[in-house]
């Protein structure tokens, strides 16, 4: 997997590479800021970009901007936004910005987490989705505040439990390992969910996600 | 619902004008009271005349004194003298009159202009004496106008500076931290127990990222200087335990402590209303008019909020430094409306 990363801060920057060269993922390129994403992009066509939101020259939204143009600009590519704070209009304006590509947005301190991050590195690499928790939380809440929506509501807690690490973009496997049960358990409440949320249901990993993801954002 | 702000104006004053309107009502009536008295005791002397030129000394001093404090500030206590005496003037001319011209009027009138005269050019030349004293207080206004105005930029341009401080230095060294615990916690996987500890100190540090986090946030939300007002109204909104419904018309950047204000406004507005009208729903309006920045957030739910409440009054201190206004509506049952204004040429 070819990995490229947009970072300013050099200490973050060169802790993510290390990291990621630890497990054996190739950063083939890094940039400091926006431009330069967009520079090293076209040159090395990689299957991921590591972007952090806030880069120069105006250490405002550079990174998403860059981010939404490199995703337009390279379809199949992957976008993982490293954060230090959830924003909900960023990770809307990922979700609607289309394109084939996997999109990614996680709170930076994520990265301690190697297991996870990586898991996310390569889901987004390979085209799904890796939200952070509290940006789920976030759809969730907002989707069913005091559980008055009905059908969010008809779910069992185990069920909004399972719904939330979908969203974020967990695997079964992934699921079932968090949620200390075997894959055939998690299986079960994802079909229960569908049926009660009456979402179309898909085998596919990723299109599941949108789906969920769709549901939540359609509040 | 507009009109309900007006309700909200201190009622205190006497109305003056209902006073005057009796004053004038009973004069009227006694004034004819007399008349029938003097007509049902067989006429004679006209005395009824008496009774009303006592009626009308009171309403001439009046109308005089009234007349005399509409005259411009720095003038006001010659505009009062020479209304007097022209009441003064007036009465004696009556009562001269009234007297069948018993007495020689012109030496009273004489001296009341003389001390008139005297006291206007005594004021002139005062003021001839202090001519700036006006000027200079309307130049200190607006100095101190313009360097509270600059305080408050530098306020937030600091508060701006800190949030970006805390971004770049201790938040990015301690998620450094967290990833360095987390390669060593990853290189543990032999030892478990080492392992726990190092994955209890990388939460440790999380912890602290987002309490930083949390603490940026509440100095100067990010999202407030990258995408101004409109954007950082509707991811409040969307936060909210509430359904908000935001209305944002704003066409452009407003200076930073405008705009802060105003977020800061919706922010405690909201949060209120989610804490006290949990299950209502929150609208919340935002456009400029007329130079003014008008923010607006009501809920519906239960009312009764205490506009003293410390959230309520530090909103309105920090929106009347800026010179703006901030009123909230809340009577029992009909929700609450929290309305400000703020200057924004």
């Amino acid at each position: 997997m070819r990995v490229v990363i947009a970072e300013d801060q050099a200490l973050l920057r060169e802790g993510i590479v290390a990291l990621l060269r630890d497990k054996g993922i190739d950063v083939v390129a890094q940039a400091e800021d926006g431009p330069g994403l967009l520079r090293v992009l076209s040159g090395h066509k990689p299957d991921l970009a590591i972007v952090d939101v806030r880069l120069p020259p105006t250490f405002t939204d550079e990174g998403i901007r860059a981010a939404l143009e490199a995703r337009a600009k390279y379809p199949g590519m992957g976008v993982l936004i490293l954060s230090a704070y959830v924003e909900p209009v960023y990770t809307a304006e990922l979700l609607d910005s289309g394109g084939e590509g996997g999109v990614g947005y996680l709170l930076k301190e994520r990265v301690g987490d190697v297991k996870a991050f990586v898991a996310a590195v390569e889901s987004v690499a390979k085209g799904g989705t890796a939200l952070d928790r509290e940006v789920v939380s976030e759809l969730v809440r907002r989707r069913d505040p005091d559980g008055r929506d009905g059908a969010l509501s008809a779910l069992t807690p185990r069920e909004r439990e399972v719904l939330g690490l979908m969203a974020e973009g967990r695997t079964n496997t992934a699921i079932a390992r968090a949620l200390v049960v075997t894959p055939g358990a998690v299986e079960k409440h994802i079909s229960n969910i569908f049926s009660k949320l009456d979402l179309p249901a898909s085998d596919e990993d990723h299109r599941r996600v949108l789906a969920v993801l769709a549901y939540l954002r359609s509040g | 619902m507009d009109n309900e702000y007006l309700m909200d104006e201190p009622k205190s004053e006497i109305n003056w004008r209902a006073v005057h309107q009796l004053q004038l009502g009973g004069s009227a009536f006694i004034v004819f009271l007399m008349v029938g008295i003097w007509a049902a005791s067989g006429f004679g002397t006209f005395w009824p005349v008496w009774v009303w030129f006592g009626l009308s000394v009171p309403l001439i001093v009046q109308y005089a004194i009234r007349r005399g404090l509409d005259g411009p500030r720095r003038w006001r206590a010659l505009s009062v003298h020479a209304a007097l005496a022209c009441a003064v003037g007036v009465i004696l001319t009556l009562i001269w009159f009234l007297t069948g011209f018993g007495f020689w009027l012109f030496w009273p009138l004489f001296g009341m202009a003389a001390a008139l005269i005297l006291h206007a050019f005594g004021t002139a030349w005062w003021r001839a004496l202090h001519p700036k004293r006006e000027q200079e207080l309307t130049e200190r206004v607006d100095v101190l106008t313009r360097t509270r105005r600059g305080a408050l930029d530098a306020q937030a341009a600091e508060l701006r500076r800190i949030e970006r401080d805390l971004h770049d230095g201790a938040q990015a060294r301690l998620v450094a931290l967290s990833m360095q615990l987390g390669r060593a916690e990853d290189r543990l996987e032999e030892h478990p127990e080492a392992a726990e500890l190092v994955r209890n100190a990388r939460v440790e540090a999380s912890n602290a990222i987002k309490e930083l986090r949390d603490l940026a946030r509440g100095i100067a939300p990010p999202v407030l200087s990258d995408r101004g007002l409109p954007a950082a109204v509707e991811a409040l909104g969307e936060r909210s335990a509430l359904p908000v419904k935001v209305n944002a018309r704003l066409g452009r950047r407003l200076s930073p402590v405008v705009e802060s204000a105003a977020y800061f406004v919706v922010a405690e507005s909201l949060t209120n209303a989610a804490k006290y009208a949990p299950g209502a729903a929150a609208r919340v309006s935002l456009f400029e008019e007329s130079g003014r920045l008008v923010v607006e957030v009501d809920d519906s739910g239960p009312g009764g909020a205490d506009p003293a409440g410390s959230g309520l009054s530090g909103l309105k201190s920090r929106v009347e430094a800026l010179d703006g206004i901030l009123v909230v509506v809340s009577n029992p049952g009909e929700g609450t409306t929290v309305h400000a204004e703020l200057p924004c040429e």
